[in-house]
């Protein structure tokens, strides 16, 4: 996924996250960055969404760490992968276009299948 | 600046909007037919209970110099689209060293009957300033 300025935006406005380091250049430069950065939390959304489908949907994810190693920049290009490493366990990465990983330590767990829904109320008649 | 350990925040509640999971799904590159993405957690978990600690004083936590290291979700299930949850937040740690202060977030995201639904650990690095070295005054 190559990241732009506009996803960056959006990604704040839809989650909340305003940080002008994410949205205001100069304001990001007198923080000591380059300019605009992803959010971190887009970077692992795009990997829960790699992680969810390998896990045969988003209901079957049970866990996900990551860290957060290194900056996204717009017209950056990141590449999400999720391998099966054991039972219920994938290895996510995420390189951009120099190799350099942007997330590290990231993994997710999922069980085979998704909890019962009739934990809760399906209104089944009395 | 006292490290804050233990300190709790109050419980906030949350609907799970269909509207707003949708404007995040598309956000992130997800398909909002599979469901509410994962991380939407950023929303009803973390995004309501982080502001509580960067609005404590007695955190004094510099948002200019914070850096988000790590985050860690574990659910029990995924919330439900129009479901209401609550969650409430905490300090696991603070610890400072070498000009580094860490501080490790947990926030408790139930569902309205007190159900587990997930939990968030955050560890925030924030970046301590370094004391000048004085010059003596002159005379």
């Amino acid at each position: 996924m190559t990241f732009t300025r506009e996803q960056i935006a959006a990604y704040a406005a839809a989650s909340g996250d305003h940080n002008p380091i994410h949205l205001d250049d100069e304001f990001a430069r007198s923080a000591g960055l380059p300019g605009v950065i992803a959010h971190g939390m887009l970077q692992m959304g795009i990997a829960a969404t790699v992680a969810a489908e390998a896990a045969g949907g988003p209901d079957h994810l049970r866990r996900l760490f990551v860290r957060f190693a290194g900056m996204v920049e717009p017209g950056d290009t990141v590449t999400f992968r999720a391998e099966p490493n054991g039972t219920g366990k994938l290895d996510l990465s995420a390189l951009n276009q120099r190799g350099e990983a942007v997330l590290t330590k990231a993994v997710a767990e999922y069980d085979g299948h998704p909890l019962p829904s009739g934990e809760r109320d399906q209104g089944r008649g009395a | 600046m006292a490290a804050i350990a233990g300190r709790t925040y109050p419980a906030v509640k949350i609907e799970i909007d269909r509207d707003r999971v949708e404007e995040f799904a598309h956000a992130i590159g997800a398909d909002p037919a599979d469901g509410v993405p994962p991380t939407y957690a950023a929303v009803y978990s973390l995004g309501v209970t982080a502001p509580h600690l960067f609005g404590d004083e007695d955190a004094a936590i510099d948002f200019g110099r914070l850096l988000h290291a790590e985050q860690e979700f574990e659910w029990t299930r995924q919330p439900d689209m129009g479901e209401t949850v609550v969650s409430s937040g905490r300090v696991a740690s603070d610890v400072s060293r070498r000009g580094m202060r860490f501080v490790t977030f947990e926030t408790d995201t139930t569902d309205e009957k007190g159900a587990a639904l997930c939990r968030s650990r955050t560890l925030f690095v924030i970046r301590q300033e370094v004391r000048p070295a004085r010059a003596p005054a002159r005379p």
